[in-house]
């Protein structure tokens, strides 16, 4: 792990500062970039291929960027 | 009624509650900010209303169950309303009963559900006349609404003192739309305000971090430990054998109880009533578990009263889930209006039959979801889904409906509401305030010109 890596806790969880950035950036890029491929005027595709491209930024924020979680499994039983 | 319509609607149901069970497992997504966008994107389809209702009382119900367990699992609570019951679920999962807490949570949702529904629409039936009445008064009530919300909250004070400033903000921002002609001047916009001030405590610790010397006291060299525990479940699914007699009694009583104040915030009573039916309990396992059931069934009873009868017998969003998660079906321009809304275009039978439809496919399919697959699915969230991806999400909502709602002058109009808002969040003036202020704003403004 590179010593620069900034990591702060927001809304309960860990981030990486510079992840957030970048995966802030590339959403906001995905969503608007597909939000501008509607057909003018047409309120429900914009909207549909907006939220499109929100979708389609978080999955590859997901694929690129690693969760700042350690994550253990461990047996319980039910019965205490 | 025919069986295209049907089709379509159980197709809707079926489609919030695959969308929702995802979202659900997501930790710390907020109510509104998933299923407005949503919602209005499907209302903006032209799908028929009845389709649209249905589509929305199914994914409350998914969202509210599926969002408790990850507070249970792992610890992290799922949405705003699954936060009352951190508290407990920590100690629960300390004892090593995690699996048993997620069952009680699944019967208790089950039992919010099928409480609130019937008595939903009995109060919505018994209310409906003097449903004109209340909506002649409807500016007025919002600006009550705002001040009893304060009163009740944790800044007494700064929230009865924010109220009007809050509310020439935004209307400054609408006449400034208008006077630029941006916008048409008898549109009033409401959309991406409402998420402005949903989103507004986030953009202040984003904004914060921008400060070098805040940031560097907030840093962490640790990542977030998270402890799975195993699902080896009992795979028993009766509902009667999950909760003891008290516990079902317990649930049962907050659930009804909270159809009747409804026009209260949904949080703020699962807590009061959560604890108020748990807390002489003396054992302390069984105080917490009941404190679990209880809050789980409130969560879907505050939900279901909140949006059901404001819809059925006033029309206009007077309770913090209809201003907020369910704005869209109030008023959507151009689909849906204030003065023609579901209120206006449904009837009373289909209003039940969407009720049904969406609540009973809801709750049975994520009972056994839940039951069945809480900690795969839980696990597979926290090792695919990075919270910074979840963050940019959000981010991207709003950037999304700002821009839809006025160009781009908005995107810095909303952040502006974002920063405003955010602050007195944080400072203790609650969601509830707010939105009634948004709500409120326009008669305000107009009443003190008049000085």
């Amino acid at each position: 792990m590179d010593k620069n890596r900034q990591m702060v806790e927001i809304w309960g969880d860990i981030v990486d500062i510079k992840s957030l950035i970048v995966s802030i950036v590339i959403s906001s890029i995905t969503t608007m970039g597909l939000y501008f491929l509607a057909p003018n005027g047409n309120q429900m595709m914009e909207l549909f291929l907006g939220l499109a491209g929100a979708v389609l930024g978080f999955i590859i924020s997901s694929i690129i960027i690693k969760p700042k979680r350690i994550i253990d499994f461990e047996n319980q039983d039910t019965n205490k | 009624m025919d069986i295209g319509i049907l089709t379509q609607m159980v197709l809707a149901a079926l489609a919030a509650i695959f969308i929702y069970i995802l979202i659900g497992f997501i930790p710390g997504t907020d109510e509104t900010s998933v299923l407005m966008p949503i919602t209005l994107t499907v209302v903006l389809s032209g799908v028929a209303p009845i389709v649209v209702l249905t589509f929305f009382i199914a994914a409350i119900v998914t969202l509210n169950l599926t969002n408790s367990i990850p507070t249970s699992l792992v610890g992290l609570p799922g949405g705003v309303m699954s936060s009352p019951m951190l508290e407990h679920s920590l100690f629960l999962k300390d004892k090593g009963l995690s699996a048993m807490v997620i069952k009680k949570m699944s019967v208790g949702a089950l039992i919010g559900t099928i409480i609130s529904i019937p008595i939903a629409l009995i109060l919505a039936n018994f209310l409906a006349p003097y449903g004109a009445k209340l909506q002649e008064i409807g500016p007025l009530l919002f600006v009550l609404g705002a001040i009893f919300l304060s009163l009740i909250g944790s800044n007494k004070v700064l929230s009865l003192v924010s109220i009007i400033p809050m509310s020439i903000l935004f209307m400054a921002l609408r006449h400034l739309y208008w006077g630029i002609g941006l916008v048409p001047e008898d549109t009033n916009i409401t959309t991406s305000f409402f998420l402005g001030i949903t989103i507004g405590p986030l953009i202040v610790s984003l904004f914060n971090l921008l400060n070098k010397d805040i940031r560097e006291g907030q840093l962490t060299k640790e990542k977030k430990k998270i402890t799975i525990p195993d699902d080896s479940l009992d795979r028993s699914l009766n509902p009667l054998r999950i909760l003891n007699k008290n516990e079902i009694k317990r649930a049962s009583f907050a659930a009804l109880i909270s159809n009747f104040l409804f026009v209260l915030s949904p949080v703020g009573l699962t807590i009061l009533i959560g604890e108020a039916v748990s807390n002489r309990i003396e054992d302390p396992v069984n105080r917490a578990t009941t404190a679990i059931t209880s809050m789980s069934a409130l969560i879907q009873s505050t939900y279901i009263s909140g949006i059901i009868i404001p819809l059925i017998a006033i029309g206009i969003p007077l309770s913090p889930t209809a201003v907020g998660p369910g704005g869209a079906l109030f008023n959507a321009p151009p689909v849906f209006t204030i003065d023609n809304n579901l209120h206006h275009i449904l009837s009373r039978k289909e209003f039940v039959v969407a009720i049904l439809i969406g609540g009973v496919l809801a709750s049975s399919i994520t009972y056994i979801i839940t039951n069945r697959f809480a900690s795969r699915i839980t696990t597979f969230v926290l090792k695919k889904i990075p919270h910074e991806a979840i963050l940019a999400l959000f981010i991207s909502f709003i950037l999304l409906l700002a821009y839809m709602d006025a160009g781009l002058i908005n995107i810095f109009g909303v952040l502006l509401i974002g920063i405003s808002c955010g602050t007195l969040n944080k400072l203790g003036v609650n969601y509830g305030i707010q939105f009634m202020a948004l709500y409120a704003a326009p008669w305000i403004i107009e009443k003190l010109a008049l000085f």
